[in-house]
């Protein structure tokens, strides 16, 4: 053990002036600048002497080389081998208080132990290091270890290597059952059924682990256990999260995550397919929807908003959401101001914005679904209904432009309309009168429909009005008594033999509508006395009786109507045709095509059915969910810098280009300044970050804490790795391995480090109370919503539907209106198996997410999150114990184990643990659920009312033929069962 | 020296103080507490901080929290001069270019807009208070009156966030988020931070649970929301046909359990969830003792007036806070909603101060009654303040006023606070401060010295950096407000 470790426990926790892990990482006596000098300059320093410029004191720079062994003179900063020389050393020593770095104003103070680090390291020499994870890694050389039959692969090298080195051994392999529930809960955030454990724990074949390991990666479950994962990083919401927070749709993309990890899709393609598939040559509808991600942030739709503030923020959000996923950098530090710690200049901060920048959405969008750029997602279903109706359209569109009318009929047809009588003239029917309605004005009057323009019901009366039948001579103005402001409504039935279309000649005092068979076909709101053709109206008559309802309003005075048919109602040039003596083949034609396209029964039912199948095809296409893509302007907005980080300052002398921050590896030559190349350059297998971040986080959510524990900061000021040497061959193996995710999880799985057991033993604890080496399992409370889905699973109502549209379990009343704008929004649950579906699937609204996951670290998702804490409260109990989600899930659990589980109490109960913790229950556990089975059963034997309402808890009906007291009194023993630390636990 | 550990990996004090502390919260602030500033008794347990920096004025916080931006100009902020600017057209020179909101910017014409109350002045001080709030203006001589708060934000939903959580950025801890992680609470059962809300009349903008999150801290120390109807806390009912036996006899069998499997792993954990869930059954019974008012006299019900027995409404929520405060609760804040007076001004700022006026006049003198006023600090405000000039048009007696964020009043009383003192001072127009500004996140850094914390002191860090309640850009306690 290095001596900086024991320092450790010698001293109080409190007063360690050293971070952890950088005591970790120490060789023995060695100092070394990247692992034990960088941070403290980092943490003391560099805020004032680093790369924000604006800061910078004395022109002194800590950060670089240059700076760092500049001077000249006595004024040298570090020289090797010379404290005496260093001025560093000189200044963090200084007896003059006013002299003495750092300033007392800054409220730090360097530890006795902390300067010693700092004159060892320039007595050593004072080696140079650049930062270790702006390096791109090589591929590490296993290292030696002494227990070489204990690795069962390169990981457990590395890890073993470090135990060894701190004094520790690995702890035995787990057992079978432990194992499976660990690995299943791994990579599917559910429990094993029990027929899967018996059959892993009775097959003895050595390749059983890898057999189980691609089979739940080979199941659909992995890839929604993968997304929830992801959907917190990728901040995704069903809401807008600002102002109104009102509902969006984005689970078509979430269900492209869900694909493209079942598909095993590429890491550098999942990443560049979604930063950037919208810009893809020919981009197919998968790659804008993957484009998604970055339209996942917080939108506003507040009135007195003002947008270019929004539309920066949005972008803000980009850059940070962007550069912690993939980076694990902090970029938005350096919006308002050089980044005080890593080598990020605002100016870089912009070049990173203007990828972003250019972006067609606005700072005002809707609080009300989608905002544009976005692409409809139709399922296969839709595509292929969609599909079918488009069909239809073309069929009768086809099918009329073949019909043509026989000339026999064409013949008569003009034949029958060269008198100048109607061939077939309608036969009118007795007028009947309705009548008056007074309105607020004429204009109301005139507007409103005072009961019969839908639809004429000569039975029923309006507003204590009833039809009363009148007689009024067509052809003559004829005088109404109709008060002032007020309407009064004629109608007759029309009967016709046939289809076709007849003018009839209106006059009016004053304002008139005409409506036939329910649809207006005339208005006019004048003022005027009656009088003889007024107004000309077509009437389209259909075969048999048609309705027509005239609607005369009396603005004032006097009132009256005029009536009158007034011939075929075909246009000008036509009737001009007709009425000529000699007709010219011209004229002929004309007329022909006239029938074709406007009398011609047979055309006219065509044209009905094609605008009905066009409707069809219009509503179907309305009804399919969209999702919001990126995607740039046609013309592109001009980036500058923003002073202050402010949307109000650009600094307007100097354009920004996209581009990258200057210590990274550069962009290649002829990247396009656009998403596209910024992607391509992030998915690149030399990225010194990338491979990295990527494979620390899925370390993270195997091991419950990354190699590097600050998974979104891998600068100057995130934790240095407990592993350097695996987290860079990990890397390394990730991206020279062709990104495939699913062998790397299988690797970390099939490690003899991950199938250690999880029980620490007092040595252990002793010396490495954190478990930094890895010489244990870790145990880990589940997620919320993994302990959420195990209820459900474990009771057998879990509903496996995998994606679509997010649901609404239960939900305590009043939790959105209590908040909501205006208090005028309400939560409506689900009915019935949407209430059972897994966790990821609720409806998660930001601004009020679903209590019970929050109670268990669930993130609002405003803003990306790459690890959620785990904490352990009162609150949690609450939920397992109380919440109908759990209790019901429990009533349903003891159904099934009463069903299933034998006859006896000893047999249900393992029946229980073989489902809740995929081994039976042990003799404690017996006695414990014994004694609360027998207690609560005579409870509920002398109350079986109480019983009943136990029962009754939740949706779900219950077997009726069970007893309700041993029913309930199971109840109790399953719910307890939820509530054992084992059962939220990973073991 | 260097804060211990980096946080974004985050587990739990007990886990820290039993066992070390890898990736535990950044307590640089813990080594520099100083021991024993507070007696044995009043000793918190769960923060972070185990002492504060110095020695506290207050113990405890009642923050009334007044949401959609309250007229500070027909409320707090007079002067005699202010009925000359009344009609006339905002001049350039008080504007000064300064942008305001979608809402009005449209506007041709800004009339002034004088209030249409009379305001009397109280106290030695001579403060003037709107004949509004004559119940709030017989504390003119406990309070101080600050009449130039002031904030960036001139919408709802950013201007809540900032003044909340000290940056306009989503994400970040609120106040009593920060307290609870910092000083933890001395209650063994109830939560250490509640948050309620009331409605006022008519419409109200939206609030979100990142008012009372816990953003980058540990989710425990979010507020927990007190409800007004059902169960008074989520899930805090047992289910039906569950009775307290029943419960009893399911706890000692997980506790059975759990207890085997910990002397098996070894897994401080365990422990830490046996407590936990204890503690659970104590809120099952504490909770609604805590939030039955039968035990309250007429007399304290006549003080409150006439919403006091009304569950759900402000005055109601007011002596429940005290309840709370007494019980030991730290950190209480009530939402009071509906301060958003666009139109209609004069009419619904008066229904809104019928709301609030005489129940938070008399939380105040009630704390005082019980001698908890000197160790209570009293904060009311709400995100910003009103224009001068009327939103759409002005008429003999109506008018409306739009949000305005470069000016606007808010008050503290009790532990640490100078009595009877007014700071700051406004324009003819009450639209620039003149005097004595006070942002946002000054007034934050105050409450954090009253409680005996250095909020420049008081920091976590998170993704590379201390974070602080009072943003990294910096801010000044405000002594001037302190006794």
């Amino acid at each position: 053990m290095g001596f900086l470790i024991k320092f450790l426990w010698v001293i109080p926790v409190l007063a360690v002036g050293m971070a952890l892990d950088q005591v970790r990482a120490a060789a023995p006596g060695e100092v070394r600048f990247g692992v034990h000098v960088r941070p403290l300059l980092s943490h003391y320093c560099i805020q004032c002497h680093g790369p924000d410029e604006g800061q910078r004191k004395a022109k002194l720079r800590l950060d670089t080389r240059d700076g760092l062994f500049g001077g000249s003179g006595d004024e040298r900063i570090v020289v090797p081998g010379k404290t005496a020389e260093s001025l560093l050393y000189q200044k963090i020593t200084s007896h003059d208080l006013d002299d003495r770095m750092p300033p007392s104003e800054t409220k730090k103070e360097l530890a006795a132990e902390e300067i010693a680090t700092i004159r060892r390291w320039i007595e050593q020499g004072a080696e140079w290091e650049g930062h270790w994870a702006f390096v791109t890694p090589k591929r590490s050389n296993l290292p030696e270890v002494e227990h070489r039959a204990w690795p069962r692969n390169p990981i457990d090298f590395f890890t073993l290597a470090r135990m060894e080195a701190n004094g520790l051994e690995p702890s035995p392999e787990t057992d079978r059952r432990t194992f499976i529930r660990r690995v299943c809960l791994d990579l599917t955030g559910l429990p094993p059924s029990p027929v899967a454990v018996e059959q892993f724990v009775s097959d003895t074949d050595p390749g059983a682990y890898e057999r189980l390991i691609d089979s739940l990666l080979a199941s659909e479950r992995y890839g929604e256990r993968m997304t929830l994962a992801w959907m917190d990083a990728a901040r995704y919401g069903d809401s807008s999260v600002f102002h109104d927070d009102g509902v969006r749709y984005m689970w078509p993309w979430r269900d492209w995550v869900i694909r493209a990890y079942n598909d095993n899709k590429r890491f550098d393609e999942f990443t560049i397919e979604q930063l950037a598939g919208d810009q893809f040559e020919n981009a197919s509808l998968d790659h804008k929807v993957a484009s998604g991600f970055n339209r996942n942030h917080g939108t506003t739709d507040e009135g007195g908003l003002i947008e270019e503030e929004y539309r920066v923020e949005y972008n803000v959000d980009r850059v940070k959401t962007t550069s912690n996923v993939w980076l694990g950098l902090t970029m938005e530090c350096a919006q308002c101001h050089d980044h005080k710690y890593d080598p990020i200049s605002q100016k870089e901060y912009y070049q990173f914005y203007a990828y972003f920048n250019i972006n067609s959405d606005a700072g005002n969008q809707t609080r009300n679904g989608n905002s544009a750029p976005m692409v409809k997602v139709p399922s296969m279903a839709e595509s292929s209904e969609l599909q079918q109706r488009r069909d239809k359209v073309a069929a009768i569109k086809s099918e009329r432009a073949k019909a043509k009318p026989t000339e026999q009929e064409m013949d008569e047809w003009i034949a029958d309309n060269r008198t100048n009588e109607l061939p077939h003239p309608p036969e009118f029917g007795g007028w009947q009168f309705l009548g008056s309605f007074t309105g607020k004005d004429k204009n109301q009057a005139f507007n409103k429909d005072w009961g019969p323009e839908k639809k004429v019901d000569l039975a029923k009366g309006h507003g204590g009005k009833k039809w009363e039948a009148r007689t009024y001579e067509d052809g003559k103005v004829h005088t109404v008594a109709i008060p002032d402001r007020s309407a009064a409504y004629f109608y007759r039935t029309v009967k016709s033999s046939m289809m076709q279309e007849v003018a009839v000649s209106l006059g009016s005092d004053d304002a008139i509508k005409v409506f036939l068979n329910g649809g207006q076909v005339l208005a006019k709101n004048v003022d005027r006395g009656p009088a003889a053709d007024q107004e000309k109206a077509n009437l389209k008559l259909a075969k048999g009786e048609n309705h027509l309802l005239l609607k005369i309003v009396n603005n004032g005075g006097p009132a009256g109507f005029y009536f009158k048919l007034g011939g075929s109602g075909l246009p000008e040039n036509i009737l001009a045709h007709l009425r000529a003596d000699v007709l010219k083949a011209g004229d002929i034609t004309q007329l022909c095509d006239y029938y074709k396209k406007s009398v011609w029964p047979l055309g006219r039912e065509l044209d009905a059915r094609i605008k009905s199948a066009e409707k069809a095809v219009t509503d179907y296409d309305k009804s399919i969910v969209t999702v919001m893509t990126m995607g740039d302007l046609a013309k592109p907005r001009k980036t500058y810098l923003l002073e202050r980080g402010h949307y109000a300052s650009p600094k307007k002398d100097e354009e920004i280009s996209p581009g990258i921050p200057a210590v990274l590896p550069a962009l290649p030559e002829g990247a396009p300044a656009k998403r596209l190349g910024l992607a391509k350059w992030i998915a690149d297998d030399d990225h010194p970050l990338t491979a990295r971040v990527a494979v620390n986080r899925y370390w993270s959510m195997i091991f419950g804490a990354g190699l590097v524990t600050t998974v979104s900061d891998f600068g100057t000021r995130g934790a240095l790795p407990s592993h350097p040497g695996l987290l860079d061959w990990l890397a390394r193996d990730f991206a020279d391995g062709g990104w495939n995710v699913k062998r790397m999880l299988k690797q970390m799985l099939l490690s003899a480090t991950y199938r250690q057991q999880s029980a620490a033993t007092a040595e252990q604890l002793r010396r490495d109370p954190e478990n930094v080496f890895l010489s244990h399992a870790p145990r880990l409370r589940l997620q919320g919503e993994f302990i959420r889905d195990n209820a459900l699973a474990v009771s057998g109502v879990l509903n496996g539907r995998i994606g679509g549209p997010s649901v609404k379990p239960y939900q305590p009343p009043r939790i959105w209106n209590e908040v909501a704008l205006n208090g005028g929004l309400f939560y409506k649950p689900d009915k019935g198996a949407k209430l059972y579906r897994r966790s990821m699937y609720t409806y998660w609204k930001r601004s009020a997410p679903m209590p019970n996951m929050m109670a268990f670290d669930a993130p609002t998702r405003e803003k990306c999150v790459i690890q959620r804490p785990r904490t352990n409260t009162p609150m949690q109990a609450l939920v397992t114990m109380n919440d109908v989600q759990f209790v019901e899930a429990a009533r349903v659990f003891a159904q099934r184990v009463l069903q299933q589980g034998g006859a006896d109490f000893d047999s249900q109960l393992d029946y229980a643990f073989m489902l809740a913790t995929a081994r039976p229950a042990d003799e404690l556990r017996k006695r414990v659920f014994r004694n609360l089975y027998d207690s609560q059963l005579k409870e509920f034997s002398a109350d079986t009312k109480r019983a009943g309402e136990l029962l009754k808890f939740g949706e779900t009906g219950r077997d009726e033929s069970l007893d309700l007291a041993r029913h309930a009194a199971w109840t109790t023993v399953a719910s307890a069962i939820f509530n054992l630390d084992e059962v939220i636990t990973k073991e | 020296m260097i804060p211990l550990f980096n946080s974004d990996h985050l587990l739990d004090r007990r886990k820290f103080l039993n066992l070390g502390a890898r990736g535990m919260g950044a307590l640089g602030l813990a080594s520099l507490a100083q021991p024993g500033l507070l007696n044995a008794a009043a000793r918190r347990h769960g923060g972070a901080l185990g002492d504060p920096h110095f020695m506290p004025k207050a113990k405890r916080v009642i923050y009334l929290f007044f949401s959609g931006g309250p007229s500070h100009i027909d409320m707090y902020d007079y002067k005699p001069g202010i009925r000359k600017v009344h009609g006339i057209e905002l001049p350039d020179s008080i504007r000064q270019g300064q942008r305001i909101t979608g809402m009005t910017s449209g506007q041709k014409s800004f009339p002034c807009v004088a209030p249409m109350f009379e305001f009397k002045q109280h106290g030695q001080s001579g403060a003037y208070y709107s004949e509004i709030l004559p119940h709030i203006a017989s504390l003119a001589d406990e309070m101080t009156l600050i009449r130039s708060v002031n904030t960036e934000a001139i919408n709802h939903d950013p201007a809540i966030t900032y003044i909340h959580t000290g940056t306009q950025q989503l994400g970040h801890p609120s106040m009593g988020a920060w307290l609870n992680y910092g000083l933890g609470s001395p209650s063994d059962n109830l939560p250490g931070y509640i948050v309620m809300i009331s409605k006022g009349r008519g419409g109200s903008q939206a609030l979100y649970s990142r008012l009372w999150g816990s953003g980058f801290l540990p989710s425990r120390h979010q507020g927990v929301k007190f409800r007004s109807s059902g169960e008074p806390v989520l899930f805090l009912n047992d289910p039906p046909g569950i009775n307290r036996d029943s419960r009893r006899a399911i706890l000692d069998s997980i506790k059975a359990v759990n207890e085997a499997k910990f002397a098996e792993t070894r897994d401080a954990e365990i422990q830490a969830r046996i407590a936990q869930y204890e503690m659970a059954f104590r809120m099952q019974a504490s909770v609604p003792e805590l939030t039955d008012l039968k035990s309250e006299p007429e007399h304290v019900f006549d003080l409150y007036g006439k919403d006091s027995k009304k569950p759900g409404k402000y005055a109601y929520n007011c002596i429940l806070a005290r309840r709370m405060l007494e019980s030991g609760v730290p950190f209480v804040q009530l939402f009071h909603r509906g301060w958003d007076q666009h139109g209609n001004c004069p009419r619904d700022v008066r229904y809104q101060c019928e709301d609030i006026d005489q129940p938070t006049a008399a939380l105040v003198k009630d704390l005082k009654q019980r001698g908890m006023l000197e160790d209570t600090l009293v904060i009311c405000g709400g995100e910003f303040g009103r224009t001068i000039y009327s939103q759409g048009a002005l008429t003999k007696d109506n008018h409306g006023r739009d949000h305005h964020g470069r000016c606007f009043t808010m008050w503290m009383a009790g532990g640490g606070i100078r009595k009877g003192h007014v700071h700051g001072e406004t324009d003819d127009f009450c639209y620039n401060i003149v005097r004595d500004p006070v942002h946002i996140n000054d007034l934050n850094a105050t409450v954090l010295q009253c409680l005996g914390l250095d909020h420049e002191r008081f920091t976590y860090r998170y993704q590379g950096l201390d974070q602080r309640l009072t943003s990294v850009q910096g801010a000044r306690v405000v002594n001037e407000l302190l006794a």
